[in-house]
Formats: C-alpha cells, sequence, structure tokens
C-alpha cells in the first residue's frame, strides 16, 4: 500500500514535470533549428559563409546576450553538396531524427524545391530559402528569402524605362527557371511601359564561352543588356564585349548576380558596369545594422571577412531571432509563423523597414549600383519592388 | 543453416518499418536503391573486370524515363515503369558496351567517365522534356489502385524489387552466361579458347548492368521525389565504385554490405560539413589498405576460410 502511494506520487511528479504538448525542438532552455546545405561541391563557400558565417554569427550574439526568452539558439548543419537527393535525406533527417523547430537558409533551386512539399506536408517551418526562383509562393510554412525575380524585374525596368529613359533592350540570360522567370518579367514590366525586349540570347548553365551570344546581341544595338547569369559566365560576358569593343550599351546585372565574386572575375572589364544590389556593401556601408554586422564579425569571427552571403545569413538568424522572440514564451511553430507574419515596419538596419505580411517575402527591395574603381558606388536609394 | 538464416534476414526487412524509427525507413530503401545499382555495377566490373566510372549516368537514365512516364501517364503500374525504365536504361547499356569493346582499364574508365557527363549535358539541353536544370518533381508511384506515397510504401515496393534482383543476380552465376562472365574475368585468352564469344558477352554484361541500374534508378526517383541533373554528378558514379571495393568484387553479398556501409556512412558524415569527403576518403582508404578483398573477402577470413 505504501508502495502504491509513492509510485502515485512519482507518477504525478513526472507528469506535472512533463509540458502540456513539446513543441519539436523547443524546451525551456533550448531553441534547435538547421538546414541542409552546400558544404562540399559548387556552391560551398555560400553554404559555409550563410549558416555558420551568419546565421551562427548573429545566434552567438543573441546567445551571449542571455537568449530568446531564456532560451539558447543551437544550429545544426547537414551537408548536401547540392545534390537533391541528400538534401531529402537531410532534411528528413532534421525533422524526424533530430526533431529541429524550423530549417532555415537551405541554398539553391534543385536541393530546396526537392524539400518543399516535404516540409509544407509536415507543417516545418521553411525559412528564408536562398534562391530566388518563385516556386515558393503561397505556401503556409515557408517564408521567402531573397528577392524573388519578378519584384527584382519592376524596380529595374521602372528605373531604366521611367527615370532613365531608356528605349532598348535586351537581355542574355541563364536557360532555367532563374533566368526565365527574370525574362517573363522584364517583358511583362517593359509592356507596362509601353516597350519590348528587343532580342534575348540564352547561356546553358556550367558554359563559359559566350562570344556568339554576345555578337548576336551587338549586332541588335542595344541601350541595356541585362545579365541574367551567375558569376562565371557574366564575367565572360564583359571581357568578351570589352574585346570586341562593344561600348554603346549599358550592361546590367541582376540581384542575384551583383556580387563581389562577379567583380572579382570580371576585373577592369566591369568598370562602368551597372546593377540591382540586393545589399548594402558589407565592406563599407554606414548604416547601422551593417557596422554592427562588421563589430561582431570582428569579435566573433576575426579570421572571415565582410561578405554578401554572411551578411545574408546574419540578417535571417536576425529575423528568426526578432520572430521567436514576438512569438513568446510559449514557442510553436503556429506561433512563429503568426509572428513573422505579423512583422511590420520593423527596423534591422541593414534594409529598409521590412513588413512581411500574407505575401511572405522577406525582402523586397534592392538600390541601383554603378562598378567605379572596382566597387559597387550606390546611384540610388532604396527602389520600390511593390 | 543457410535457410534459418535467409528466413530471418527476410522477416527482418519486413518488419523494419515496424521497428525502427521513420527515418531509418527512408535510409534503408536508399540503401536497397544503391545495392541495386552495386549489384549491377559488381556484374560488370567483377565478373567482367570492366571498371565504368558512369553508372550515375545509367541510374539518371533510368530515373528520368520512370519520372517522365509517371508524370505523363500517372496510372502506369509502377512495375511497367520500372521495367520501361530497364529496358530503355538496356538499351542505353548496349549502344554504350559496342564501343566500349575496344577499351580496356584507364581508357575504358574514361569512357564511362564521359558517358556519365554526356548523360547530365543531355538532360540539362533537353530541357523541353526534362526541364533541364530546374528539376523534375516525381509523382507517387501507382500500384493498382494504391498510390505508394509514405516512406513505408515505397520501402516495401523497393525491398520487394531488391529481393528478385538479388536472387536474379545470385542465380545468373549458375547460367552459362554467368559462367562465361566468369571466365572472361579470369582470362580472357582462356575464355576465348573455350569457346567463350568475348565481345558479345562484354557488351552483354554491359547491358545488364544497365539494365539493374536502370531499375534502381525508377525506384530512386519515386523515394527521393524529386531530380535535376544535379543529383547524378561524377561523384556519385565514384560512390558506387568505392562500393563494390569495399563490398567486395565479384561478389553479391558484398555488393548489398558495401552499399548499406557506404550509404549509411554518407548519411552520418553529413553532420561533419566541409570535413565530409575529407573523412569520407580516409576511411576509404583505410579500408582499402586493411580490408583489400573487401567485406566478402574479410567475412570469408573471418569463418576460417582462405580468401
Amino acid at each position: 500500500m505504501r508502495y502504491q502511494r509513492a509510485w502515485l506520487v512519482a507518477l504525478g511528479a513526472l507528469l506535472a514535470a512533463a509540458p502540456a504538448a513539446a513543441e519539436p525542438g523547443v524546451t525551456d532552455t533550448e531553441i534547435l533549428i538547421g538546414g541542409s546545405n552546400s558544404f562540399s561541391g559548387p556552391l560551398a563557400f555560400t553554404g559555409e559563409q550563410i549558416t555558420k558565417g551568419g546565421v551562427e554569427l548573429y545566434l552567438r550574439v543573441v546567445n551571449d546576450a542571455g537568449g530568446i526568452h531564456g532560451r539558447k539558439v543551437r544550429t545544426l548543419w547537414y551537408d548536401d553538396a547540392y545534390r537533391p537527393q541528400d538534401a531529402v535525406a537531410n532534411t528528413k533527417k532534421l525533422v524526424e531524427q533530430d526533431k529541429v523547430f524550423a530549417i532555415i537558409i537551405p541554398q539553391g533551386s534543385p536541393p530546396v524545391v526537392a524539400t518543399l512539399d516535404y516540409l509544407e506536408e509536415q507543417k516545418v517551418p521553411l525559412l528564408f530559402p536562398y534562391q530566388s526562383s518563385p516556386v515558393t509562393r503561397g505556401k503556409r510554412w515557408i517564408f521567402q528569402g531573397m528577392t524573388v525575380s519578378d519584384r527584382s524585374s519592376k524596380m529595374m525596368i521602372d528605373y531604366l524605362a521611367g527615370r532613365r529613359k531608356f528605349k532598348k533592350f535586351a537581355a542574355l540570360y541563364q536557360d532555367d527557371e532563374y533566368g526565365k522567370s527574370f525574362l517573363t518579367a522584364f517583358e511583362k514590366d517593359l509592356g507596362r511601359h509601353g516597350l519590348k525586349l528587343g532580342a534575348a540570347e540564352s547561356v546553358k548553365r556550367g558554359v563559359t564561352d559566350v562570344s556568339a551570344q554576345v555578337a548576336k546581341l551587338q549586332a541588335t544595338k542595344p541601350d541595356v543588356t541585362f545579365l541574367v547569369l551567375v558569376p562565371g559566365p557574366a564575367a565572360q560576358a564583359l571581357k568578351e564585349r570589352q574585346k570586341i569593343g562593344w561600348s554603346d550599351t549599358l550592361m546590367v546585372s541582376t540581384g542575384p548576380l551583383t556580387d563581389e565574386r562577379y567583380l572579382a572575375l570580371a576585373g577592369e572589364a566591369a568598370e562602368g558596369v551597372e546593377g540591382l544590389s540586393l545589399w548594402p556593401d558589407p565592406a563599407t556601408s554606414d548604416l547601422p545594422g551593417v557596422k554592427l554586422y562588421r563589430e561582431h564579425m570582428q569579435k566573433y569571427a576575426p579570421r572571415n571577412e565582410p561578405n554578401r552571403y554572411s551578411m545574408a545569413g546574419y540578417f535571417a538568424g536576425m529575423l528568426f531571432a526578432e520572430a521567436a522572440k514576438r512569438a513568446g514564451t510559449n514557442l510553436t511553430r503556429e506561433s512563429l509563423i503568426a509572428a513573422l507574419e505579423g512583422i511590420k515596419g520593423w527596423e534591422s538596419g541593414i534594409l529598409p523597414p521590412l513588413t512581411i505580411g500574407p505575401d511572405h517575402e522577406t525582402q523586397k527591395q534592392g538600390f541601383w549600383v554603378r562598378v567605379e574603381k572596382g566597387r559597387f558606388k550606390p546611384v540610388t536609394d532604396w527602389l520600390k519592388g511593390e | 543453416m543457410r535457410r534459418a538464416a535467409l528466413a530471418l534476414g527476410l522477416v527482418a526487412l519486413l518488419a523494419w518499418p515496424w521497428a525502427s524509427p521513420r527515418y531509418f525507413v527512408f535510409l534503408a530503401s536508399l540503401s536497397v536503391v544503391n545495392a541495386i545499382v552495386a549489384i549491377g555495377l559488381n556484374l560488370l566490373s567483377g565478373y567482367t573486370n570492366q571498371l565504368s566510372f558512369g553508372h550515375a549516368g545509367f541510374l539518371a537514365v533510368g530515373a528520368y524515363t520512370a519520372a517522365l512516364l509517371t508524370t505523363r501517364w500517372p496510372d502506369t503500374p509502377v512495375v511497367v515503369t520500372l521495367a520501361v525504365a530497364a529496358l530503355v536504361t538496356g538499351l542505353v547499356g548496349l549502344g554504350l558496351g559496342v564501343p566500349c569493346l575496344r577499351l580496356e582499364g584507364l581508357y575504358l574508365a574514361m569512357a564511362t567517365l564521359a558517358f556519365g557527363f554526356v548523360v547530365v549535358e543531355a538532360i540539362m539541353n533537353l530541357d523541353w522534356l526534362t526541364r533541364g536544370n530546374d528539376g523534375l518533381r516525381v509523382p507517387a508511384a501507382r500500384l493498382g489502385p494504391w498510390a505508394l506515397q509514405s516512406d513505408t510504401a515505397r520501402y516495401y515496393l523497393v525491398v520487394a524489387v531488391g529481393v528478385v534482383m538479388v536472387w536474379a543476380a545470385l542465380n545468373l552465376a549458375r547460367t552459362r552466361t554467368g559462367r562465361a562472365l566468369l571466365a572472361i574475368r579470369e582470362s580472357e585468352i582462356a575464355a576465348q579458347a573455350s569457346g567463350v564469344h568475348l565481345a558479345r558477352y562484354k557488351t552483354l554484361a554491359f547491358a545488364i548492368s544497365a539494365v539493374y541500374t536502370g531499375v534502381a534508378g525508377g525506384l530512386f526517383a519515386f523515394v527521393v521525389g524529386f531530380l535535376s541533373p544535379d543529383a547524378f554528378d561524377v561523384f556519385l558514379s565514384v560512390d558506387y565504385v568505392a562500393m563494390i571495393i569495399v563490398g567486395g568484387l565479384g561478389s553479391v553479398p558484398g555488393s548489398i554490405a558495401g552499399a548499406a556501409l557506404l550509404t549509411v556512412l554518407n548519411d552520418s558524415l553529413a553532420g561533419f560539413q566541409s570535413y565530409r569527403p575529407l573523412i569520407f576518403g580516409t576511411l576509404l582508404i583505410l579500408s582499402l589498405l586493411f580490408m583489400p578483398g573487401g567485406v566478402a573477402r574479410a567475412f570469408r577470413f573471418l569463418k576460417g576460410e582462405q580468401g
């Protein structure tokens, strides 16, 4: 009899100690988030920077300041080497074995798209995937990271056709979802200004020789030539243009292309090139958030150098922390989604005030830059993407 | 004894989804898919001594065939889909086998390596059909009235097909074709002298190997649910070669062990991020140094037989 009572007391204590409905990845002292990313393979540098160089950098700041409502944030990263099947395996492992609270900043369209349906079905938040195609739209559990192509296009065309009054446009684009989604958007936005895309030449991914396409575009004499490419072939196009002395066109790069690697590859051939920049210059910008980013990097990762990838990851970490804070002490996947949807006019000090809302897009703006002496010089303030 | 072990193995395979955590069901499916490829590659490399670094290419052909077929005609029974994938890939294998007849060793490895690249390029360039770099979502496989939508359903499909493929491979060694292939491995000249038509059997080995990989490709498409050219890079081909070397050349159980071992290893190393290739490579070298005949020979050695 006495034993029985002792058992009952013990059982009661156990029941009281167990939380009513435990949310995966959340305990009283910890929040576990993670993601599959490229740590080997073609995009290993980007992967390493957005995750460990960026998300983790900001979360260390948060954890050192006591965490979010007393919970430290722990991260878990798996390498997929840009292979979709490994991304699927890693994501399943994160959700089913490690029971992460949310997936954060996976990279590249194929690995991300391979996991979309699964995450949506499992009701696991997919936060800020680092890819620009609009396939992530209209999903309840997904918040897009990079500026989506049609918003970029609107900013670019409104600026070039509206403010700068250019008339003849052409495009050199990568023959995949990234390139084609820009092409469609360009045509639509030019149509609003009563203009047309005069010529378009495609480049297969992985191809480095673009001389034939550049020659064909030159023959159509456009005022503006869009480069919807990745750094390698884009730099090649700029060098080719220099070689054949094609100077009466303005070369314009898209948001995903406008980065430091593209500049370094093109060298002096990039001088005078313009483009849409999605991020302020990580090394030189005086914006308060960017300065803080550099300070934090100085403090926690002094051997790393400021770059846009780590800044994108840092911003993702910041946005996650903000949403988790707003979701309150009873953090659930539902309350995180609600908190993200409720973000209005939020100041990050890096990007203009952010309002997310039901569109689930966390980055909607960019500004115009021109390459001068090997760096991107801002030409405009933030442009409107809506 | 042998029968008991077999029965036990089968029961374990069937009980797996109910006994293990959900993620391991998926991982087991992937292991079986890789085991089928490894058996196919071993029939070519272990039996007739023709090393291939292009099996990711065959896998891609099988996977895209199955995926496109299911996208176009969603009601096709999965058995038919897999048979078509096997047929198409087998024909491609036959086509590659003929020119490869003249090549040996390093040159053959180079030719098959090139084949792998050609397949990936073809997928990218036939984007009206394959959706190129954007990748292809694979609808669920159908078997009569059922859509195989859960990890467990797909696991049973993969295991059922796997058992048939293993059984066929084990029996192949006892057929005229199997004996001819083994004779070629031991000595091409001796085989030819005993009346084995070299060209015919070497080409046949390519075709059989491709059929195995094509079936695996079809299963791969359904298990992963998404295909893109990035899935079939050259490193995947190298992984398959590593599987049969670690498992044991010319051994069906060895192929299965090697495939399971490397699939699980690759998966558990994902957490090491950028160190993954380094650790993976080191372990491979160590296994070659200390277990040169692979798992199959190490096992025989432990049983007290001479390897």
